[in-house]
């Protein structure tokens, strides 16, 4: 049996999974094993990518928008101009928690530069607030993924193949087992939360992380969204209008309720039907903020919380756990360690659920 | 026959019967204006089917095919307003002088167009729109169904052993089936030797049935939704000799699905035009309504009972000129006696493509020799009826509808189950049994398991494969390219297409030169059948080892459970500072702020040392609520500290009058 060994191995699915595989093979010249599904062509989505988020905290919006130019160069350059899109999506809120969490949202937004404008009432409902932000990156996963796959062998990421077998350890580093090959890898990076849900013992789970059952609905075609993607601050909902007026909404709770509860939402405009449903378990962070670093400070690194612009993170994430990163990128990832403490969290974000 | 040109005559078929239909009992109706003949006995569709429209309508300027898994729902003309009272034409009594009209847009709304369409062959449904052939009542809420310890769906061989082993255990049974009557697909399957024949099987399960009290049939009653413990579906129903839809949901501890299988249908352009149609659905309009259109058919196949209706096409003094079969040899009681009829068998040959006969009625089949790496076109043949058959998918879409698993066999080439959700269970070909003996006993064994008793073991009696060659996958025609007809993956109301190919005259290297057309399902806006996924499988655009996962999560679910909306606490008091400022200004309070001049402030309005800075960053607070013409600020300062607030387009001056204390 040959022995070699690599850096990191990555697991995860998602564009910031590849993207932060990638990077490190490519930028920081590291050995990675990566072990991910290329699905986005046939299944349904769970997230989106997305450019901006609704966020509060002012360095968060200070590291995205550094970062985005770096990020957008990179996608285009692996995935294509077809990879990405230009959108306006609409926040919006029915409770007065939610409502006042958007104008801290359009006030930070629009301090950072970014276009920033309230929605009337008539294009989303009333008794609603809505925010639109303008010029936000859309990542369109089924072609991006094909590329980052092609980005990663170029790079001379190894891919698990079929029977190859990853064991990971609790110390972090893990090997791979393929046929008479076997890799000994220091660091795993547990880059979305399908690999967390997967790979962390019941003994490690960290008490800011938790499980939420999560749906994504895909609808036949019904009347057009407001905006090609909406967000409801207030549920975590969010709409993604799609090809020939399809709708995906990917929310909290499982299908049935979800379904209801989308009903409830569209059903003031829109009769829809039922064109695909899953449900599955995502992970939560206890006060809204991203999560990472390392499990206990020895084990595996996680990747949690992010939400939609997580892969324009990864060139930062990539950086920090190469230890290069800038200083600014040091500072927000050290204050958002998977171990720190949920209470009176510093760096709390809106819609953490505890 | 009057009016009714695709009927066979009495005298015309000793086989094929019409056993559903009363000749003696002639009715009119009208649909769409237009003047229907059949017999009592006729559904809505059988009776148009038989007065000549085969065509549903276009889609993308090509023709498309009626049939009883691609209709639009009707209504009465008198109700055409009411989609609650909408019907579906495949489960409908024909009814003598009722009015229907179709609930879809019409393809051509002009006038002549409209008288035209009344001597047509097409119900002229313009299928581009996505909601054309919708059924209403799927979104409609259920009233309660008869109580039952026990809900078998499906009303076949396996589905009748079910509910009958379950009255035998002292439950009560509900038996719901979607077409008219009890016996599922049995008779077109034939008979092994030492069986009783299919029509003995199913009289002597339907009799006993009837006579068992403790089991209510339901038919014309179709399940349109399954979670553990319920099921929903829409009966049709006779009140008062008046058809009349309604939704209920069965409630019961048990449900076995004994849905049986569906016919694949071979992947070729062409293959949903008007006159092709699948071999299961042209053997029950022949047996049950005597409807064949046409004088002769082409049978393509890649599995064995097509020969049989062949056969009794024959009989009925059809013309079948070849069967075509995809399996390079394949071997089977029914062709030899096929062979016996005379009819040609060309073995290893598939359909490349069919396209409309130029002139009249009719269609151009195009067959290819496609056989262990050996291809070559074979000359066109012209026939009134291509009947094609692809293999048996087990129809498990109630089963992933309800949260079971499934999995690709490749062997098979079909989708089949695993592990379910507890209380649910599958009997019968659903479950993957192949052999009527199996499918019998299959209905007592999910009983059986469903209680916790002690299971008999089911055996799959299958021939010999020396002298009965299983199956073969649904046969792959050629690709269809901009010159072709479509080519759909199932014969649905779905409509999904395989690709086109790309015709371009520059060669593929160029970078200009045009690509493959990328094809995501997950982009989709419609359920994806479980036909569609095994064509899916087959063509490469969906891995076999994401198959079963891909067909949960695309199939067709209406919400059953009514669910509310998150509960609102709108009334509790927010907060003070919310928790996402936490930290965010070191040493931060709250402080009762005031701007300079008489202006409204607002929440979230960031608040700066001095009205030069703009860095977010270098912030000292924030706006957090209005209280009158004030606000409340979080902010690290001093009685009568000035500081600046920015606004959009400008900043305001405010200063910290007092701390804020909330009553």
């Amino acid at each position: 049996m040959s022995e070699t060994r690599a850096d990191f191995a990555i697991i995860g699915s998602t564009p910031l999974a590849r993207l932060v595989a990638g990077l490190l093979a490519s930028a920081h010249g590291k050995a990675v094993v990566f072990s991910g599904e290329s699905q986005s062509g046939y299944r349904l989505p769970r997230a989106v990518d997305l450019s901006v988020a609704p966020i509060t905290r002012p360095e968060s919006w200070a590291l995205l928008k550094a970062g985005l130019p770096e990020a957008l160069k990179l996608i285009s350059r692996v995935g294509g101009r077809r990879a990405w899109s230009r959108i306006d999506p609409i926040y919006f809120s029915e409770a007065p928690a939610g409502k006042q969490a958007l104008a801290h949202i359009r006030h930070m937004a629009l301090a950072f530069g970014y276009g920033a404008e309230p929605v009337p009432a008539s294009a989303i409902g009333p008794g609603r607030d809505g925010l639109l932000l303008r010029d936000a990156v859309l990542l369109h996963r089924p072609v991006l993924e094909a590329g980052l796959d092609r980005w990663l062998d170029r790079h001379g990421v190894r891919r698990l193949r079929d029977g190859d077998a990853l064991a990971m350890r609790a110390d972090g580093s893990a090997e791979l087992v393929a046929g008479n090959e076997h890799v000994e890898i220091g660091q795993t990076v547990l880059a979305d939360d399908a690999a967390i849900l997967a790979h962390v013992p019941a003994a490690l789970w960290p008490p800011l992380l938790a499980r939420r059952v999560t749906s994504t609905i895909a609808t036949e075609p019904t009347r057009p969204l407001a905006a090609p993607l909406m967000h409801r601050l207030d549920t975590g909902l969010t709409l993604l209008q799609q090809a020939e007026r399809g709708i995906a909404a990917i929310g909290p709770g499982a299908i049935d309720p979800f379904a209801a509860a989308l009903g409830v939402l569209l059903s003031r405009e829109r009769e829809f039907r039922q064109a695909g449903q899953s449900s599955y378990e995502t992970v939560v962070t206890a006060d809204g903020a991203p999560a990472v670093g390392r499990l206990r400070g020895q084990g595996p690194d996680v990747l949690a919380g992010l939400g939609p612009a997580a892969a324009f993170l990864a060139p930062a994430i990539a950086r920090w756990l190469c230890g290069v990163a800038g200083a600014a990128e040091s500072a927000w990832l050290g204050a958002r360690l998977v171990d720190r403490k949920p209470a009176s969290s510093p760096v709390a974000e809106f819609g953490g659920p505890a | 026959m009057k009016g009714q040109p695709s009927r066979l005559g009495a005298e015309q078929q000793p086989n094929l019967t019409g056993s559903a239909i009363d000749r003696g009992r002639p009715l009119q109706f009208r649909l769409d204006g237009r003047l229907i003949s059949g017999f009592a006995g006729d559904t809505v569709l059988t009776a148009a089917l038989a007065s000549g429209i085969d065509g549903a309508g276009r889609r993308d300027g090509a023709s498309l095919a009626l049939s009883a898994r691609h209709a639009p729902a009707i209504s009465f003309a008198a109700l055409a307003g009411d989609r609650q009272r909408a019907l579906p034409m495949e489960r409908t009594p024909a009814t003598d002088g009722a009015d229907y009209l179709t609930n879809a847009r019409k393809g051509n709304g002009n006038p002549v167009a409209r008288l035209l369409r009344r001597h047509g062959r097409s119900l002229d449904i313009d299928l581009d729109r996505p909601d054309a052939l919708a059924r209403p009542w799927l979104g409609m809420p259920a009233a309660a169904g008869p109580e039952a310890d026990l809900v078998v769906v499906g009303g076949g061989v396996a589905g009748m052993s079910a509910a009958l082993a379950g009255a035998r255990r002292g439950l009560r049974v509900v038996l719901a089936e979607a077409s008219p009557r009890l016996g599922g697909k049995a008779r077109f399957f034939g008979t092994q030797d030492g069986e009783e024949t299919p029509g003995e099987a199913i009289a002597r399960l339907a009799a006993a049935v009837a006579e068992a009290d403790a089991i209510a049939v339901l038919t014309h009653a179709e399940v349109f939704a399954l979670r553990p413990g319920v099921a929903r579906l829409h009966q049709v129903e006779m009140l008062d000799g008046t058809p009349a839809g309604r939704i209920i949901d069965l409630r019961a501890r048990h449900i076995v699905l004994a849905t049986g299988a569906l016919e694949r249908l071979p992947l070729f352009p062409g293959n949903r035009l008007p006159g092709v149609m699948g071999t299961l659905e042209a053997f029950e309009l022949a047996q049950f309504y005597s409807i064949w259109p046409g004088a002769s058919a082409l049978v393509a196949t890649s599995s064995s009972p097509a020969y049989r209706l062949a056969m009794l096409a024959a009989d009925a003094g059809v013309a079948v000129p070849r069967i075509v079969d995809a399996r390079p040899r394949p071997q089977s009681r029914f062709i030899e006696f096929s062979k016996a009829y005379g009819i040609t068998l060309a073995a290893g040959t598939v359909i490349a493509a069919a396209a409309a006969a130029p002139k009249g009625r009719g269609l151009v089949a195009m067959p290819r020799l496609s056989m262990e790496g050996f291809s070559r076109p074979e000359p066109p043949i012209a026939v009134d009826r291509l009947l094609v058959g692809g293999g048996w998918q087990p129809d498990l879409t109630l089963w992933h509808m309800a949260g079971g698993e499934s999995v690709w066999n490749a062997a098979g080439a079909r989708l089949e189950p695993r592990h379910g959700p507890s209380g649910i269970a599958l009997a019968g070909s659903a479950a993957g049994w192949l052999s009527r003996s199996a499918c019998l006993a299959s209905g007592g064994d999910a009983v059986d398991m469903l209680l916790g008793r002690k299971r008999q073991p089911v055996e799959d009696r299958l021939i010999d494969p020396i002298y009965e060659t299983p199956d073969a996958p649904a046969p792959i025609g050629d690709e269809p390219d901009d010159t072709t007809q479509p080519a759909f993956l199932d014969g649905g109301w779905r409509h999904i297409e395989r690709p086109r190919k790309r015709v371009s005259r520059w060669p593929g290297w160029l970078p200009f030169a045009p690509r493959a057309p990328g094809w995501s399902l997950a982009d989709m806006p419609q359920p994806l059948d479980i036909a569609d996924i095994a064509a899916g499988v087959q063509l490469g655009a969906i891995p076999a080892a994401s198959a079963g996962i891909v067909a949960q999560e695309r199939v067709s679910m209406v919400a059953v459970e009514s669910g509310e909306d998150a509960p609102d606490d709108s009334t509790a008091p927010l907060p003070l500072p919310p928790a996402y400022l936490a930290g965010r200004y070191e040493g931060a309070t709250l402080w009762l702020v005031a701007p300079d001049d008489a202006r409204r402030l607002d929440v979230g309005a960031l608040i700066y040392p001095d009205a030069d800075e703009t860095d977010p960053l270098k912030a000292i607070g924030v706006v957090v609520r209005i209280v009158g013409d004030k606000a409340v600020a979080l902010i690290a300062g001093s009685a009568g500290q000035t500081a600046s607030m920015r606004e959009p387009g400008r900043a305001v001056g405010i200063k910290l009058l007092e701390p804020y204390r909330p009553d």
